[in-house]
């Protein structure tokens, strides 16, 4: 898909239809879909790529038009199909210093935005489904380099249509200046959430069902839970819990970047018997059991009021 | 299969003593699961591990057909009063 597009940007990017949808039949790229392109007459050179390729095969074509923020002149609504201004026609809005002025002035809806530094360089091209609130994100972690925004706001956004978007500033962008704005590039972990660490394997009481234990099974229990600061004995895999409690159990110690250790209880193959020495060992019949240093601390219901009452689980 | 919510309620009653009971079934009638609000004087002084230990103690014969009991709330008279205020003064917390 990427490198069609650049293809495409490339094949496209000096056809200038003002004022006009033209449709060009895509359909040796997209099988009995037609693309509709349209290029709005930028005053530079740099091309204007805005398509949509998201299909229902229907007469009726999806629409995305932009809404100028913070400016009334509402252009191409003859178009059935716009996708978000171009980057150089797009308004530089300042960023403002009080919460108050960012909601008169950025809209807390879905679409691309571009953010300047002081010296207007182009540091980040995101998309959002609140953009207001991603500016103040990013305002509050590299407040430095937030000066000024573009916003593009998408009607009727789905992923395809934000994409899009997001891909015809960026292209507009490469092209203009060669290089990919700097909080984009990969490995760049200021603007955007970095990815969810690798989730830990869950641990195994035991080497196989098959195996003869030469130290009783509560007793690896009792080492594992001391050993451990906070230890989740949950059903199903801590990547795929198999049940809501234990599902429950999970997101609150995920959400709260605790580093915990995890046991499937249902794994008959690596803990076998574990379900019952382990109610007997901790005198509670339920699953998910959570321990910290040692100690029972309840099931997912006192873990949840804890949550709930604020409690940090990690300062138990 | 299963216990009722009638079995529920009278069993905490009785080994409880509660001032305040709700249990709710939350299975949808097949008495596989349940939701329960207890408010007790026995619950002074202990931690609320404990306090699930008193309600799990006291439903022992009924956890065997339970699949899933959760308990909402397990406070005591003092604290369920505060509650209860808390709530009326503030509505929408």
């Amino acid at each position: 898909m990427n490198s069609q597009i650049s293809s495409l940007a490339s094949v496209l990017s000096f056809h200038h239809f003002s004022m006009a949808t033209n449709t060009i039949n895509l359909s040796a790229l997209y099988t009995s879909t037609s693309l509709r392109v349209l290029s709005s007459n930028s005053p530079q050179n740099a091309p204007s790529l805005s398509f949509y390729s998201h299909f229902k095969p229907s007469v009726q074509l999806p629409s995305i038009s932009y809404k100028p923020y913070g400016n009334t002149i509402r252009h191409s609504s003859l178009f059935v199909v716009t996708a978000v201004k171009t980057l150089s026609e797009t308004e530089l809005v300042d960023v403002p210093l009080t919460a108050e002025e960012f909601n008169s002035k950025f809209p807390s809806e879905t679409g691309v935005y571009a953010v300047y530094d002081k010296n207007l360089e182009l540091q980040f091209v995101g998309i959002s489904r609140n953009i207001a609130a991603s500016v103040i994100a990013h305002l509050k972690s590299v407040p430095e380099l937030c000066s000024s925004v573009k916003v593009g706001v998408v009607d009727e956004p789905d992923r395809a249509a934000l994409t899009q978007a997001w891909k015809s500033w960026m292209e507009e962008h490469i092209q203009a200046t060669g290089k990919v704005p700097p909080g984009n590039e990969s490995g760049n972990t200021s603007w955007v959430r970095q990815p969810p660490k690798k989730k830990k394997p869950d641990l195994r009481l035991t080497p196989g069902r098959n195996v003869q234990l030469t130290v009783p099974l509560d007793e690896l229990i009792d080492k594992l839970v001391k050993e451990n600061k906070v230890v989740a004995f949950i059903k199903g895999s801590r990547s795929a819990p198999m049940c809501g409690f234990s599902q429950r159990v999970v997101g609150i110690l995920e959400s709260e970047g605790i580093d915990y250790e995890s046991v499937d209880v249902l794994d008959e193959e690596y803990n076998y018997g574990l379900r019952e020495t382990l109610k007997k060992y901790s005198n509670w019949p339920t699953f998910p059991q959570i321990f910290v240093n040692g100690e029972l601390v309840g099931g997912c219901d006192i873990l949840s009021s804890m949550y709930e009452k604020g409690c940090s689980i990690s300062s138990i | 299969m299963g216990v009722t919510k009638e079995q529920v309620e009278s069993t905490l009653t009785s080994k409880l003593n509660p001032s305040h009971l709700e249990v709710i079934d939350t299975s949808g009638g097949c008495g596989a699961s349940f939701a329960i609000e207890i408010v007790s004087e026995q619950f002074e002084g202990k931690r609320l591990l404990e306090r699930h230990r008193l309600v799990n103690a006291a439903l022992e014969e009924e956890m065997k057909q339970i699949h899933a009991l959760s308990i909402k709330k397990a406070v005591t008279p003092e604290q369920w009063k505060q509650q209860q205020e808390s709530e009326k003064s503030n509505p929408a917390a």
